[in-house]
């Protein structure tokens, strides 16, 4: 299938510009001003604490050294030993991911079926005021501070009221929720843990709500003038001239032609969607990976840096490449 | 084929909202341009002054119209002083960018080749990161301090008007009036100053004030995070950041004030850029 | 009762624009009736009032009558079924109207479906009948295929098809031969003639070139600043039209026989509203006071022949004024001064344009030859993908030559495009001053010749203040010339530099070309797929197909004996081409031996060269046969 081959090859594209990613970041995060060793042990720490410490980490191993030994760590899956917190940085990670994902899944979701839904809406009333209205609305969503936004709700939902739950922790601890991926809402679904899968989605409610105001706009507006541009393209005036009925012409000439670029847009959203976690999981103390991976730069712990940036990095590709794929799906004229 | 038999036919059917979107965003700026530079002329107290007759975190009222914060200072001065970083610090990160990545755009889409080639593995190793992250990495590189932060966000912006720039240079690159002026003997630097570069900053115009309120955004996000400007200092992200223990026990006047004018300048950035938007879409139809 | 009838339709956009003003004529089943007039002149707003979509922000009053029934108060139900049904509309170009995430069978169904009640096996079995009607091969694949995956002539077909599909009483084609060649538009036009006559259904042609069309039309209507000026039975109006507007028009356009193109001064009007007197009257050669005091309405001048002309005109066409400004006469030519040094040697020119990928590649041009003389008028004439643009990019430097030579003097060129051509943001006076500013010239002297030359091409020199999209086509032409002319080139090239204009503007250009290449001390090349054009203005003509030269020689000699079967096909000398070009492709052997009648093996092994037949030069060894055979 030249599918197949297409998402094969961009795989293997992937390779070189990760490699470059891996080689920038070790090598960025060492240039960075601050020592991982004082920062950790605190001013208190003699001479020989740091230098114990740095020999366990092997920070005092020569530089192309330490490269290699992450390299080869990295090849067998071994993300390397937390400075902060002495746990496997793999293992840290895998925690962290599921809660994060989670957040950024859901709201990207949610707020592309909103963009479709209320874009095709205002592009058939297009110029009229409830057009105006939604568009300047989107707008406003989308100049907010997300940080701000989410302290605002806080504010709103929990502090006045008292609808949601406090921002703190994901879900109720007397619910006894087992983790297997991370995901609370995803867990209690999978072990049957109704109680949980409630408190957990109460929880998310506001973080999400936060996240999907704040995206909701460049979906919408890219939605609206795709559509826009369809009903007042040559083909649909042909199509409408000829007389095919409305729920034919909007079925299929104007949704998959109005869909075409959302794809892109929408891994786009992802990787801004992803920088905004670090903010949002902040203000929601969500333990999340965004909020593992600041501390991580904050305290100059190394491994966690790197992995974090990695995978980032990784997601990010990986999502444009299924926005490509579906973009080409869509889109006839697209040659894989 | 569309080339246009009369050459004359334009129309301006409902090109009234994106007037109105210009004009209420240039508006909206233009107010709090003037309260930010005029405004802290006529407040009592300094960006890190301490008032010693007021109570910390005092409600909003009397001599503080928005009360004082943690740290005992008055928050409307802090608010108007802290404009004047974040517009200021997000207007030339945004020009700098423009400059920067249009200057490259021009040269790897009119030359192609192996320049090309280079811009665009770097400008896809630094598009492999959301942009906020980016401007993290580098802000951490660098350190705090408005100098530092405005070239960490110009640098992150950069990529961006590069590949906007070298997309439509490469499509002017093939266009008549090109070829027509490389017939009439154009150099090639004349070419590009002349005839390239104009007309292919049209989508910049539109995404550049869009990129000022991202800006903006980013900057207080990252003194929110500690990572900008730091804390005691007045910048909008840094005040909100200074109240958000405060929030949760319903103290708003420290934290919501700084949101709001972030809300409001970003707000009219962002009118102003769809609005521009909307007249050029009119334009083309 | 006539299947259309337009009865006193007006029709103002926005409260500002007067785009069709007391237009009525009828159209019945069985007959096709041409619709003919220059671009703002109303035509498309006729189209869009039969099937009830004018645009928004605009009102009509009269009446469209079909069957009977008045299409512009419709109910809603109503007029669903009669869009498609009752009329059906064939888009302009077609490629752009299909749907570009729909498949042409899908399309098709969709309206085999909505109009026909068809579904399933049935639909898909009439898709491909309707599909192989209009001439489409492998019609069962072809369902499947995407509107950018067919080419232009394809697409054609398959919109007549979507049109036809939908059973219509009415078939509507607008500027349906645009952008196609010459021997594909005899074969659309066909199809047309065929609807009308075999499936009984009225046709209306919508169209600006009055000559194309006139081979498959019944009745002729023309339109005039949105009023209709003159209607009539084909045979009558184009051959002595009554009304001068129509006799500007089938004057302005070339004749293969060498008639001169008269030129008619001015443009058309854009009308606010419905005129109070002659609308053509500012540029008649016999306007008299009563034309510029009231308007004249449609009156008889013989059977079922309508004229709105105070004045009406009774001799043929042919017939000229005193007073008529005319080009390409050649008595007026001097002749080229004999042994002039050469401005332009093209040798055995190759260009290939390489694959993106590295695989094959585009070999535009093969083995091209061409030899220009200081004052000499050179005329290349060739359809699409015939390698006319790459050639005029050679002669001037914009292209290299893969293997061959081009030496050329100091040349410049005049585009096809004329609005394009000149850069959106810089001024007519940057655009002229360019050649001159590259050369050195000091500002000053740069806006002195720049106004010169302006006032050379009979322009306000208002006009060089501004930028190009406030200039209509003829204007942005004539700066184009200028720009070309300032810098004193030896040799111009003028690509295709009016077919994107109206005719009767393109009869202007052409005088202004004629005048600049009178000026013999500089060479001229003129380009155009349009062999009429070219006569009236070359001393020699050079044929091109597929990126070699099959026929070159003295222009009357070419005309008058054409030699190689595609010339003889281009001026419709007894030879017709089997087979479109999209799906021919010579690599070896002749150019045209996937569609030449006279067809052999030795035709298809062996490489043809130019061979001398008399006093022009022709790339085919069949010639003395043919002379025969035909």
């Amino acid at each position: 299938m030249r599918v197949l081959r297409f998402v094969v090859r961009r795989l293997l594209q992937l390779i070189p510009v990760l490699l470059g990613v891996v080689v920038l970041t070790f090598l960025l995060v060492r240039v960075l001003p601050g020592d991982p060793i004082r920062t950790i042990l605190g001013p208190n720490a003699t001479a020989a604490d740091e230098a114990a410490a740095g020999a366990r980490f092997g920070l005092d191993r020569p530089l192309w050294q330490q490269f290699t030994d992450y390299l080869s760590g990295l090849v067998t899956g071994d993300f390397g030993t937390s400075i902060q917190s002495g746990q496997s940085v793999g293992g840290e990670m895998a925690l962290r991911i599921g809660p994060t994902m989670e957040l950024v899944v859901l709201a990207v979701a949610i707020a592309m079926v909103i963009a479709t839904v209320v874009g095709l809406w205002s592009a058939r009333h297009a110029n009229r005021a409830g057009d105006h209205g939604i568009r300047v609305l989107a707008l406003v969503g989308n100049s907010m501070p997300e940080f701000w936004l989410g302290l605002v709700l806080i504010l709103v939902g929990y502090a006045g009221l008292g609808w949601f739950p406090a921002p703190s922790g994901r879900v109720d601890p007397d619910t006894d929720l087992t983790p297997i991926t991370g995901a609370d809402a995803l867990d209690a679904l999978l072990t049957g843990n109704m109680p949980a899968l409630t408190s957990s989605l109460w929880h998310l409610a506001l973080p999400v709500l936060t996240l999907v105001i704040v995206i909701v706009a460049p979906l919408l507006r890219s939605v609206r003038a795709s559509a826009l541009e369809v009903l007042r393209s040559e083909p649909y005036a042909a199509a409408e001239a000829h007389g095919l009925p409305g729920r034919l012409l909007r079925r299929g000439y104007l949704v998959r032609a109005a869909l075409v670029r959302l794809p892109s847009l929408a891994a786009l959203v992802f990787g801004f969607s992803i920088g905004s976690t670090v903010l949002v999981e902040y203000v929601y103390s969500w333990q999340g990976f965004g909020q593992w991976a600041l501390r991580g730069l904050l305290y100059r712990d190394y491994p966690v840096v790197q992995a974090s940036v990695l995978v980032i990095a990784f997601c990010y590709v990986v999502v444009f490449l299924i926005a490509d794929v579906v973009h080409a799906m869509l889109d006839p004229r697209v040659r894989i | 084929m569309s080339l246009s038999r009369t050459g004359r036919r334009r129309e301006k059917r409902d090109g009234r909202f994106g007037t109105v979107l210009v004009v209420t965003g240039a508006g909206i700026l233009a107010v709090v341009a003037l309260a930010v530079l005029l405004g802290p002329l006529f407040t009592a107290w300094g960006p890190n002054e301490i008032d010693p007759s007021a109570p910390t975190l005092a409600e909003p009222g009397g001599a503080h119209l928005f009360g004082t914060d943690v740290n005992g200072m008055d928050v409307w001065s802090r608010l108007l002083y802290a404009g004047r970083v974040d517009l200021g610090i997000a207007i030339a990160a945004v020009a700098v960018a423009v400059v920067l990545g249009s200057v490259l755009g021009v040269v790897a889409g009119y030359f192609g080749g192996w320049l090309d080639d280079v811009l665009m593995r770097l400008t896809d190793i630094f598009q492999a990161f959301p942009t906020f992250i980016l401007a993290l990495a580098v802000a951490a590189l660098l350190g705090s301090g408005p100098v530092n932060l405005t070239v960490a966000i110009a640098l992150v912006n950069a990529p961006a008007y590069a590949r906007l720039v070298r997309a439509e240079v490469r499509a002017i690159r093939d266009l008549t009036y090109v070829d027509a002026a490389r017939t009439s003997g154009a150099s090639t630097i004349g070419l590009l100053w002349r005839h390239v570069l104009p007309n292919s900053l049209t989508p910049v115009r539109v995404i550049a004030p869009l990129n000022c309120g991202w800006a903006m955004l980013t900057l207080a996000g990252l003194s929110f995070l500690g990572l900008g400007i730091p804390v005691p200092d007045a910048e909008w992200g840094a005040m909100i950041s200074l109240g958000t223990g405060d929030v949760v026990a319903g103290r708003w006047w420290t934290s919501v004030p700084p949101g709001i004018a972030l809300l409001v300048c970003v707000l009219g950035f962002s009118l102003l850029g769809e609005g521009l938007q909307e007249r050029a879409d009119r334009v083309r139809r | 009762m006539s299947l259309l009838s337009i009865e006193n339709l007006s029709v103002v956009i926005g409260g500002r624009v007067a785009a069709l003003s007391d237009v009525s004529f009828t159209v019945d089943a069985g007959e096709v009736v041409g619709l003919v007039g220059e671009s703002g002149g109303g035509k498309s707003m006729v189209g869009r009032a039969i099937v009830g979509m004018l645009p928004t922000g605009s009102v009509a009053t009269g009446r469209v009558g079909f069957d009977g029934v008045d299409v512009l108060t419709m109910s809603a139900e109503r007029l669903a079924h009669h869009r498609g049904h009752g009329a059906a509309m064939c888009f302009q170009n077609p490629r752009g109207a299909l749907s570009p995430t729909r498949t042409a069978g899908r399309q098709l169904l969709d309206r085999l479906r909505t109009h026909q009640g068809m579904d399933g096996e049935r639909a898909r079995e009439s898709a491909v009948e309707l599909f192989e009607a209009v001439g489409i091969r492998s019609a069962r694949r072809r369902l499947g295929a995407y509107p950018h995956e067919l080419s232009g002539g394809m697409a054609q077909r398959v919109m007549i098809s979507l049109a036809t599909g939908c059973a219509p009483r009415l078939l509507i084609a607008d500027e349906p031969t645009t952008g196609l060649d010459v021997t594909l538009t005899a074969e659309i036009l066909r199809q047309f003639r065929h609807a009308a006559d075999t499936d009984g259904r009225g046709v209306l042609l919508v169209s600006h070139d009055i000559n194309a069309i006139a081979a498959v039309c019944d009745r002729i209507v023309v339109l005039y600043a949105g009023t209709v000026v003159e209607t009539g039975p084909a045979s009558r109006v184009l051959t002595a039209p009554a009304h001068p507007y129509t006799r500007a028009l089938l004057r302005s356009v070339p004749d293969l026989d060498g008639r001169p193109v008269v030129v008619t001064p001015g443009a058309m009007p854009l009308l606010r509203e419905a005129p109070a007197v002659c609308p053509f009257a500012p540029r008649c050669a016999h306007a008299e006071d009563d034309c510029r005091t009231s308007r004249p309405r449609l009156a008889e001048q013989g059977a079922q022949w309508t004229a709105a002309c105070f004045h009406p005109l009774h001799d043929a066409v042919e017939a000229g004024q005193a007073s008529d400004v005319t080009v390409g006469a050649p008595a007026r030519r001097a002749a080229p001064a004999a042994r002039a040094e050469p401005v332009l040697v093209v040798d055995d020119a190759h260009v290939v344009y390489k694959s993106r990928f590295g695989r094959g590649g585009h070999h535009a041009l093969r083995g091209v030859s061409l030899t220009v003389a200081k004052g000499e008028r050179i005329g290349v004439v060739g359809e699409s993908g015939c390698g006319k643009s790459t050639l005029a990019r050679l002669i001037v430097g914009l292209a290299k030559p893969t293997s061959g030579s081009v030496t050329a003097a100091r040349s410049s060129l005049v585009f096809q495009d004329p609005i394009g051509s000149l850069s959106p943001r810089r001024t007519v006076e940057d655009a002229i001053g360019e050649p001159l500013r590259a050369l050195g010239v000091p500002a000053a002297e740069r806006a002195g010749r720049a106004a010169a030359v302006l006032d050379r091409m009979k322009l306000d020199r208002s006009i060089l203040a501004r930028r190009p999209h406030e200039l209509s086509g003829g204007q942005a032409q004539r700066v184009g010339i200028a720009r070309a002319l300032v810098a004193e080139p030896d040799l111009i090239v003028f690509d295709e530099p009016t077919s994107a204009l109206d005719v009767t503007v393109q009869a202007q250009i052409l005088a202004v070309i004629d005048e600049v290449a009178a000026d013999r001390s500089h060479g001229s090349v003129f380009i155009s797929h349009d062999l009429a054009t070219v006569r009236g203005f070359a001393d020699r003509v050079v044929v091109l197909y597929l990126g070699r030269i099959v026929e070159e020689g003295p222009v009357e000699e070419v005309f008058a004996r054409p030699r190689h079967p595609y010339t003889r096909a281009l001026l419709s000398r007894g030879v017709a081409l089997v087979r479109d070009l999209e799906e021919a492709d010579a690599t070896a052997g002749c150019a045209l031996a996937a569609r030449c009648p006279f067809v052999t093996d030795r035709c298809r092994g062996e490489d043809q060269q130019l061979q001398q037949y008399g006093e022009s030069r022709a790339a085919c060894w069949r010639v003395p046969e043919i002379g025969e055979l035909v």
